[in-house]
């Protein structure tokens, strides 16, 4: 009975995922092999198209850019994740919080926010050039080097986040005992305590290659500015190019996905000869040690380095958006709260948006947790047989972009024959919803499956002995004992649905706006004031809405 | 361990095996039959929407008109609303964007209208069996001319107006009038080097019919040896033409080719560039509308073509649109004052540059990246 049960949830998650990221992902790539499949047309395709990555120049060059883009963030990003993590578990210094608090926000912040920010600062005529006249900026920026760098300082938190959770436990007895035989404190380091971080740096190294390279943001905003095409932007332009061909953009995810499975086959392999089960009942939470002489300086480099990281790009937009003019510069005079009133106009859209998204992200939040929470469970404590294959398939959606599973969305909710069943869901806003809920599951499960490492089987099979249903022990002893970490998935993808743009830009019904369309639409314009304006005022109100939740929400767990 | 690592690809090739089947059989044994079931139930019971619609599309609308559109999005569904007591919702989104959602929709279209300055697309769908045929709106007696020429032989759309897809703008601080190029043959002149902009034909709704007409003059080399003679002298390619407006505005770069709307806006903002139509013609992009072959509002969506080309909306376009640039399309209608007089459009056969459309916007892509 019991292994039916958990079967029963194994298999009902693996159709959830099937249905939210595999068809949909599946179906564009059919579209190689047989390209009018979807419009009850028969015939084959070019498999030639394949081979053609190695032809054309465009191509070539985008997964050329790609491979270079992420694997030289990942090495740079993974360094600087593991270092600052090390230094923020070892040592406790003021702001030290802030930095916590920077990392979630960049993991929150849509890639094309932050880039647009740093478009925005370092183009030529940008903050840089006009307001401090460094005119070395524009060029230092936009080339490769320079990208690395941007893509560096925004996806670094997901190499430190895992890390830094690795090192929430540590064992001393081996490192004594090492020391005891004579080992000085480097060896040690390198022989015990990095061996042992490895697996945590390989996930990050990972989860870093995989946001890196299905980023879709960041190339869409510098091609503004800078010719690089990265796979992902070829995507966008073989589906927006008439006559459209989504057998191109099919053979392109293709080698996308392929580059990030080749990502997981090291990482699992890496994971694979490293052991990491050293807990044992010895290990001591980790407390950071007051850093003394030094706590001026780690202050002073923090604060520097989140006036670099946050400052720049966030910072942009909301100078942008009190600038009448960008090449105004800082004056009295080149100030405005105009923007800000724009918004507000009755024959302003954004408040519509704005709603719109905030509806479409609370509900994704919440049915995202339900199901990410199933999906955790299933992952931590069932014998189910294909679970490694639910483990992939719930971080798929990380990696590709977005455009490409919006139109597999299309391609699988678009069908006549649903609409009798009354299930025709594409342009209604609940595709929205599902999309939203797809590409939170990856951010969810994950912070359930860390939360749910904590919680041994054996109080689950204690209730469950006492005659506890599988949702009564859910309900009763996992959720308050994980809550903390429900509540910071939950938030952590409504944060991040709110702003979600690829998806929504392909998906949106009529006469149904949403924030990221309306923000974009000003930034194609090249109406800057506008959309800073919108993405600060937006950014303003979701995390309010974090925050009061947060402060209701954890209040209560500390009284109860 | 390592039988565990094998069993485990072995389950995720499996299972990816399993889905790519599963997906292809749903797709259209799933489409047909279920068809076929609920053709043979409506006999009996009530009718779907499918059967009704072939059967009174003549008499009535079944639904509020959507249309797809790429400008005067927030103007024009008051405008329609007022006029004819019709509802309407649009879709709006760059050409790019428009098309693709389209092709997306193939086999079951949410839209009624398409309406959009790519003509040659448009065109395009039109030789594949999407648009409906042989329905010649009223208004057409109003059109110019010159707009007659864009309305093709099977009646699958009609023009509502033109604009020049680039006219020839410089900075006037850069760039003396006695130095700036007078016609486009001067922007392969060695003195330009690094200094012109364009934007992205694969883009950019109205750089496709800028980049054809050129080829089509010339022919597919002469073509190819005109751009790679631009690409050469440094030619800067942007994503769109805002883009190049930026780029004219910050310095970037001192003489554009630009989508006459963009460069009479940077005019009227004060910013030092000028503006000249050449001599032999700035290449036009045709704005056209199109109803699709099933639409379930007919006649919603008749109204609707009729209504732009009737004179009192375009000159609302004109007066109130954000893309008020262009040469209306009937008669009766003043374009904007300040627009120049002389101003000749010149256009790529459609049918041509439908044709041609994948096969230039690839070797420019390619071109641009090397």
């Amino acid at each position: 009975m019991q292994t039916f049960m958990k079967d029963r949830l194994g298999w009902f998650v693996s159709i959830i995922l099937f249905i939210l990221v595999l068809y949909p992902l599946a179906a564009v790539i059919i579209q190689v092999l047989l390209p009018g499949v979807f419009f009850g047309n028969w015939q084959l395709g070019d498999l030639a198209l394949l081979l053609e990555i190695f032809k054309r120049p465009l191509w070539q060059k985008s997964l050329e850019n790609s491979v270079v883009l992420g694997l030289g963030t990942t090495v740079l990003a993974t360094i600087l994740g593991g270092v600052l993590a090390t230094i923020r578990a070892n040592w406790s210094f003021p702001t030290a919080k802030l930095l916590d608090a920077s990392v979630w926000l960049l993991i929150i912040t849509p890639s094309f926010i932050l880039a647009q920010g740093w478009v925005l600062f370092a183009a030529g005529g940008g903050i840089a050039v006009n307001l401090l006249g460094w005119h070395w900026v524009t060029s230092a920026v936009f080339q490769p080097a320079g990208l690395i760098f941007i893509m560096t300082l925004s996806k670094f938190p997901f190499a430190y986040l895992s890390v830094h959770a690795a090192m929430e436990w540590k064992v001393d007895q081996l490192s004594h005992a090492a020391r005891l035989s004579g080992a000085s404190a480097f060896t040690v380091w390198r022989t015990i305590q990095a061996p042992l971080l490895m697996p945590a740096v390989w996930a990050g190294a990972a989860l870093v290659f995989m946001d890196t390279i299905g980023d879709f943001g960041l190339p869409a905003s510098i091609a503004a500015v800078y010719r690089f095409p990265t796979l992902p932007y070829s995507i966008y332009s073989a589906i927006y190019t008439s006559p459209i061909r989504f057998d191109m953009a099919g053979v392109l995810s293709f080698y996308l996905v392929l580059l990030i499975g080749i990502a997981m086959f090291v990482q699992f392999y890496a994971m694979r000869r490293s052991r990491f089960d050293f807990l044992s009942a010895r290990a001591q939470r980790s407390v950071p040690k007051p850093a003394g002489k030094f706590a001026v300086l780690l202050t002073t480099l923090n604060l520097l380095f989140l006036a670099v990281v946050i400052g720049i790009p966030i910072g942009a937009n909301v100078l942008m958006s009190i600038f009448k003019t960008q090449s105004g510069g800082m004056k009295l005079a080149n100030l405005t709260l105009e923007h800000y009133r724009e918004l507000f106009h009755s024959s302003s859209t954004l408040l519509k948006g704005l709603s719109h998204s905030l509806m479409i992200a609370g509900v994704a939040a919440l049915l995202g947790l339900l199901f990410g929470l199933c999906v955790a469970y299933v992952l931590t404590y069932s014998q189910f047989k294909f679970k490694r294959t639910i483990e992939v398939f719930s971080v798929v959606t990380l990696a590709v972009p977005g455009v490409v599973l919006g139109i597999g969305y299309i391609f699988v909710w678009n069908q006549k024959w649903l609409d009798s069943i009354g299930l025709l869901l594409y342009g209604t806003p609940w595709i929205l919803v599902l999309a939203a809920i797809a590409g939170a599951i990856p951010v969810i499960t994950r912070l359930m499956v860390g939360a749910m490492a904590k919680v041994p089987l054996s109080l689950l099979t204690a209730a469950q002995l006492q005659g506890g249903t599988l949702a009564s022990r859910v309900r009763f002893i996992l959720v308050p004992l994980i809550r903390g970490a429900l509540l910071s998935a939950g938030l952590a993808a409504f944060g991040s649905s709110v702003f979600d743009l690829a998806v929504n830009s392909i998906l949106f019904p009529p006469n149904f706006l949403t924030l990221p369309v309306t923000i974009n639409k000003a930034f194609e314009d090249l109406d800057f004031g506008y959309a800073s304006a919108a993405t600060v005022v937006g950014s303003f109100i979701v995390i309010m809405i974090i925050l009061a939740v947060e402060l209701m929400l954890r209040r209560k767990e500390a009284n109860t | 361990m390592k039988t565990n690592g094998k069993r485990w690809l072995g389950t995720v090739l499996l299972a990816g095996l399993m889905a790519l089947t599963a997906a292809c059989g749903n797709g259209n044994a799933g489409n047909t039959n279920k068809g076929a079931a609920n053709a043979g139930n409506t006999q009996t019971t009530a009718p779907t929407e499918e059967a009704q619609a072939t059967e009174t599309a003549a008499t009535e609308d079944k639904g509020t008109l959507t249309v797809y559109l790429n400008d005067f999005d927030s103007i024009i569904a008051p405008l329609f609303e007022e006029a004819t007591g019709y509802k309407l919702e649009v879709v709006a989104g760059n050409g790019a964007e428009i098309m693709s959602r389209v092709e997306a929709e193939k086999g079951n279209p949410h839209w009624d209208v398409i309406w959009l300055d790519a003509m040659p697309s448009i065109y395009g769908l039109g030789a594949s069996g999407q648009l409906l045929e042989g329905w010649s709106p009223n208004n057409v007696a109003n059109l110019t001319d010159f707009a007659k020429a864009f309305v093709p032989e099977k009646q699958w759309y009609v023009p509502t107006g033109a604009h020049a897809a680039g006219v020839i703008v410089y900075n006037k601080d850069k760039v003396k009038a006695e130095d700036a190029p007078k016609s486009w043959e001067d922007f392969s002149n060695a003195k330009y080097k690094n200094m012109i902009g364009m934007a992205d034909p694969a883009i950019a709704a109205p750089a496709y019919p800028f980049v054809s007409w050129f080829f089509k003059e010339k022919t597919n080399d002469g073509g190819q040896t005109f751009f790679s003679s631009l690409m050469d002298n440094g030619l800067r390619v942007y994503p769109k033409n805002p883009n190049v407006v930026k780029a004219l505005a910050a310095g970037e770069i001192s003489i554009a080719a630009l989508q006459e709307s963009n460069a009479y806006a940077m005019k009227n903002d004060n910013e030092p560039i000028e503006i000249i139509w050449p001599a032999e013609g700035a290449p036009a992009s045709v704005r056209v509308a199109a109803i699709q072959k099933d639409t379930k509002n007919p006649n919603a969506a008749k109204a609707f073509i009729e209504f732009l080309l009737d004179p009192k909306t375009q000159q609302a376009l004109i007066d109130q649109g954000d893309e008020s640039y262009f040469q209306p399309s009937v008669n009766g209608v003043n374009a904007k004052q300040d627009r120049a007089a002389d101003a000749k459009l010149v256009a790529a056969d459609a049918s041509w540059a439908s044709e041609n459309e994948a096969a230039i916007k690839q070797w420019f892509a390619d071109q641009s990246v090397k």
